[in-house]
């Protein structure tokens, strides 16, 4: 894969030695030692002497009840393996006790992982360093007052809670296997923090995550969700991820991003079901980095874990631009990564049921939502920073590029004025000028692509006469589901 | 949580012993019926108690970035002072001379703001605390996860000055060293399935003492684990043990051919002191005995070299090519003070040391080979996907022409030097002629030039370059097996990769000129013809 060459950035990584400690239980998969062995490994590779390393101080109650409640951090702290029977009824309140066990030292390791994630975000606002990597967080699923999906602290909305002080939009990308419920509702009413997240849906935990589930109130719209079936591999992700991606940023303008990096959605993993590899979840790092706003990365999932080591390590290596060896060094656990000790892993021949033809479905039907956004001025056609273009939308493409292109720009205004209406307090036009003091100016480069294919391409297929069809026909395979046992 | 591969973990027998172990329900059976049902309910609700309040923006002339606490401790930083390779001396100094890990290293440096020098004298002052876990802690760890597997608090009940964190941290790092030792079982396995195919031998699993144990866990890897060897001195100690492990060694003398080290005439196993004695070499033991009672000593179970019988029970004792046991090490390890025992001063476990001293050379040679493979596919990567093939010269200037011309003599000489009996390669190297010119070339000027002694004189520098490159692991059994062991041989060379072809020499056929790369390569050998 030719890569382009990475950009040095300033890149700052949070770790706790004791963060590996921690053990959620006999056969739980949720394994917090994956942590340690990332740090190891990319020791080893000698990345960590390229980076600032922080121990992140432990988050406070005070911290995280900027959004957890209150109820719920006191009941975290008091609980304790030997005090359980005591809490039965908080237990169920809260939902510990089952994904969510009640494990040796569980408040520290909230405070560990929100303590990381919340740190970074500061450094972010101070604009000290352009990338921050938390792995000990990205748990995705802590709602405000429940535990949920082995998380029990949300990390990242304490996190993009920090970042809004100073950014005016944040925006959130979830990679994790698992839809980001826990984020996406805190989230859902507030126009201040978009969220994207691509998951398997039908049957699969958490059973939120639906195409048409929206945002609401003044965040209507402000929530994407993108629902994949089994099996999805590199290309298929690459060929939804980047125009999503793309035409995200250029409606949304956010000013940070935070990408969940869950490694459950790699092939081989005990739970996910996805056939990535560490080179195809990485290049959604390298996308994102590409756009050059401040960035945090976080963990999440990952249930094999020396796969998620490989490829939170990976990760490391393209925050900080630098080139690392497919064999991996001797480390303190590289018996774990036997017989092959490499640092790549190849998909398995599981059948991809996201066929082309859905995905571009999915695609369409988002384009659709993203129209509904209020636009930044001065954003319309703009060359986008990313020469990946997917290959279904190139033939149409060469056939009436000029006579369609207008139609689109009118498609867009206008749906933009339709916009107005649907929320009056909405605020757009504050949003215009009180943009943050980092415009986020998507770079201008020269198309790599042998077609010189822009972003012109994806709003030319957006705008296909059979749009009403397609939104039919997405919603499809839903009714097909089998009904639940 | 979608747990839907649980059903496929290999459960061991030994996790099910004992009840639950976090006195709750473990979320395996529970979260089928629980999580299934109200996935179809699940919905992002909306309400004051859902979501979070969203804060103000600070407006740009009210920020003061600078007064803000970091909220973390900064424990590096990088610096572009000092380069890379300064850097990993530095490291490896510290990690090996004062038991320091990487971070703690850089730590060190970075508190004396990246003065190597004052860092490096100072390494001495702050050496680490050495692994708290003492021998009996760890034998105790490992009695109480047999009974209660990943249940750490019980097992911390049995090591109650442990915390629960020591716990988990010495589990992740002892399942490994599990497979590290279990190699013996790995190749044993390996031998017992292609002996099993071919019908020709016994199966030898039952000769381990102690057995081996298998263990698998959930991250779907299997790990087995030679108690005989963990526990080495203990059960050497006891009984007839130890005599039984002579039998071994005895047998592997056999395969494991002179080069290795000197072998007792009596027992024949492989030991680090020999003496002579009434015409024979004797071990330790073997001249202990002798001196004290006159006769040889009497050995039990399969022997070494004795009896015409054993040729049979050889095979089944043999250990996988590249592992012995020296005998004299046994011993050190037999006689010094057992884990169970008081720590008594004065009395320093020997074998407890030479084990210690042996992990360290292993993990710094197995650091030295992952290096040399990076280093390897970053050239690889740097000579791009053709290889030398676009570095050739383009069509041969000169054509094929199977006169001599005594530059041409000159040349194949010299590349006979190089490339030894590569007849290709020479070719190649010369350009105008043939592989079959090459090779008349080389019979009818043999001795003319005396191109056997060039040979012999490549096949030494590359045999000296693949001896470093074979290390550890030992190539000599191959080499210089003798031909009653013939089947043992060419089963071994199956299942291991650094197989050697020999030719009817007994040397090996140099690498093609392809294959020419630093001498870390291991050569790639062409059938001979």
């Amino acid at each position: 894969m030719a890569m382009q060459p990475h950009s040095k950035k300033r890149v700052c990584y949070y770790y706790d030695s004791d963060i590996g400690n921690y053990y959620y239980g006999q056969g739980h998969p949720m394994k917090p030692h994956r942590i340690r062995m990332t740090h190891n490994l990319l020791l080893n590779y000698g990345l960590y002497r390229k980076m600032e390393i922080y121990r992140p101080h432990k988050a406070t109650a005070d911290e995280m009840t900027k959004f957890h409640s209150d109820d719920y951090i006191r009941f975290l702290r008091s609980i304790r393996p030997d005090n359980m029977s005591e809490y039965n009824k908080q237990m169920q309140r809260f939902n510990v006790g089952e994904d969510c066990p009640v494990f040796d030292g569980l408040y520290e390791f909230c405070q560990l992982s929100a303590g990381g994630s919340v740190a970074a975000a500061v450094k972010l606002n101070k604009q000290a360093s352009e990338i921050c990597i938390n792995w000990g967080g990205g748990l995705h699923h802590a709602k405000k007052s429940e535990a949920s999906g082995f998380c029990y602290v949300n990390d990242i909305v304490l996190g993009i809670l920090e970042l809004l002080k100073y950014h005016q939009r944040v925006l959130y990308i979830d990679i994790d296997v698992h839809h980001g419920d826990g984020v996406e509702e805190a989230f859902y009413t507030t126009d201040r923090v978009m969220t994207v997240s691509f998951h398997k849906y039908g049957e699969y935990f958490p059973g939120t995550g639906d195409l048409r589930d929206i945002g609401a109130g003044k965040g209507k719209y402000y929530a994407v969700n993108i629902p994949l079936r089994d099996g999805m591999d590199d290309e298929s992700y690459e060929s939804i991820f980047v125009p999503i991606i793309s035409k995200v940023m250029e409606t949304f303008q956010p000013s940070a991003v935070v990408l969940q990096c869950g490694a459950d959605s790699l092939t081989g993993d005990r739970l996910g079901c996805f056939n990535l590899t560490v080179r195809g979840h990485g290049r959604c790092v390298e996308l994102v980095k590409r756009f050059g706003l401040p960035f945090l990365l976080v963990g999440g999932g990952g249930y094999t874990i020396r796969n998620v080591s490989r490829c939170w390590t990976y990760e490391t290596s393209v925050a900080l631009g630098v080139e690392i060896a497919n064999e991996l060094p001797y480390n303190d656990y590289f018996e774990y990564f036997g017989p092959d000790f490499k640092l790549h892993i190849s998909p398995s021949n599981m059948s991809n049921q996201n066929t082309p033809e859905y995905l571009e479905k999915i695609k369409n039907r988002l384009f659709e939502n993203l129209r509904m956004l209020p636009h930044a001025p001065g954003v319309q056609v703009q060359a986008i920073p990313e020469d990946a273009v997917n290959d279904e939308s190139e033939d149409e493409d060469k056939v009436d590029k000029d006579e369609r292109l207008p139609q689109s720009e009118k498609d867009k205004r206008i749906t933009g004025d339709g916009e107005l209406s649907d929320s009056e307090d909405e605020g757009e036009g504050g949003r215009r000028d009180n943009r943050s003091y980092r415009t986020p100016q998507p770079r201008k480069r020269p198309r790599l692509d042998k077609d010189g294919s822009t972003i012109k391409d994806e709003i030319k297929t957006e705008d296909s006469k059979d749009d009403v069809k397609n939104i039919s026909s997405v919603e499809e395979p839903k009714k097909e589901l089998p009904p639940n046992p | 949580m979608v747990l839907a591969e649980r059903s496929n973990d290999v459960r061991n027998g030994k996790r099910s012993r004992g009840p639950s172990p976090n006195g709750h329900g473990s979320p395996d059976s529970s979260s089928e019926d629980e999580n299934v049902i109200p996935f179809a309910a699940e919905k992002i609700r909306v309400g004051r108690d859902y979501q979070a309040v969203c804060p103000e923006l600070e407006p740009v002339e009210q920020r003061r970035p600078e007064l803000i606490s970091d909220r973390a401790l900064l424990v590096w930083s990088p610096t572009c002072d000092i380069s890379d390779i300064k850097l990993d001396e530095y490291i490896t100094t510290a990690k090996e001379k004062y038991g320091y890990n990487g971070e703690q290293a850089l730590g060190m440096l970075f508190w004396h703001k990246h003065d190597l020098n004052r860092a490096s004298m100072d390494l001495a002052n702050f050496t680490p605390f050495p692994d708290e876990w003492t021998v009996e802690d760890k034998v105790l760890f490992e009695q109480a996860f047999q009974f209660h597997g990943k249940s750490f608090h019980r097992i911390r009940q049995m090591l109650p000055d442990k915390s629960i964190a020591s716990l988990v941290k010495y589990y992740y790092s002892w399942k490994k060293t599990r497979a590290r030792t279990s190699l013996m079982d790995v190749v044993s396995e390996g031998r017992n399935a292609t002996s099993s195919g071919t019908g020709k031998r016994e199966s030898g699993a039952g000769s381990e003492p102690g057995g081996s144990d298998k263990d698998s866990d959930n991250d779907e890897k299997k790990w087995t684990f030679h108690r005989g060897i963990v526990r080495g001195g203990k059960s050497l100690a006891a009984g007839g043990a130890p005599q039984r492990a002579a039998g071994q060694q005895g047998a592997q003398g056999e395969g494991g051919g002179e080069s290795a080290g000197k072998w007792c005439t009596v027992c024949g196993i492989l030991c680090n002191q020999i003496t002579a004695h009434n015409s024979q070499k004797l071990c330790q033991a073997c001249l202990v005995h002798a001196r004290r009672t006159g006769t040889m000593r009497p050995l039990c179970g399969p022997s070494g070299r004795r009896g015409p019988g054993s040729k049979q029970q050889r095979y089944k004792h043999r250990l996988p090519r590249g592992i012995y046991i020296n005998h004299d090490d046994l011993v050190a390890m037999a006689t010094g003070p057992q884990p169970g025992d008081p720590p008594q001063p004065g009395l320093i476990n020997h074998g407890e040391a030479m084990l210690k001293a042996m992990d360290r050379e292993v993990i710094s040679l197995k650091r030295q080979v992952q290096q040399n493979k990076q280093q390897l596919s970053a050239m690889k990567r740097k000579v791009g996907d053709t290889g030398v093939e676009e570095l050739r010269p383009g069509e041969p200037p000169a054509k094929i022409n199977s006169r001599w011309t005594n530059d041409e003599l000159l040349m194949a000489v010299r590349a006979v030097r190089k490339y030894g009996r590569d007849f290709q390669a020479i070719a190649e190297t010369l350009g105008t002629k043939t592989e079959a010119h090459v090779r008349s070339f080389f019979i009818s000027y043999r001795r003319r030039y005396n191109l056997d002694a060039m040979v012999r004189e490549h096949e030494a520098e590359r045999g000296n370059a693949h001896h470093i490159q074979a290390g550890t692991t030992s190539t000599e059994s191959a080499e210089t097996g003798d031909n009653t062991n013939n089947g043992t041989d060419s089963s071994q060379s199956t299942n291991k990769d650094e197989k050697m072809e020999v030719d009817s020499e007994g040397v090996a056929i140099g690498a093609s000129a392809e294959a020419g790369g630093p001498p870390t390569t291991p050569p790639k050998h062409k059938p001979a013809k």
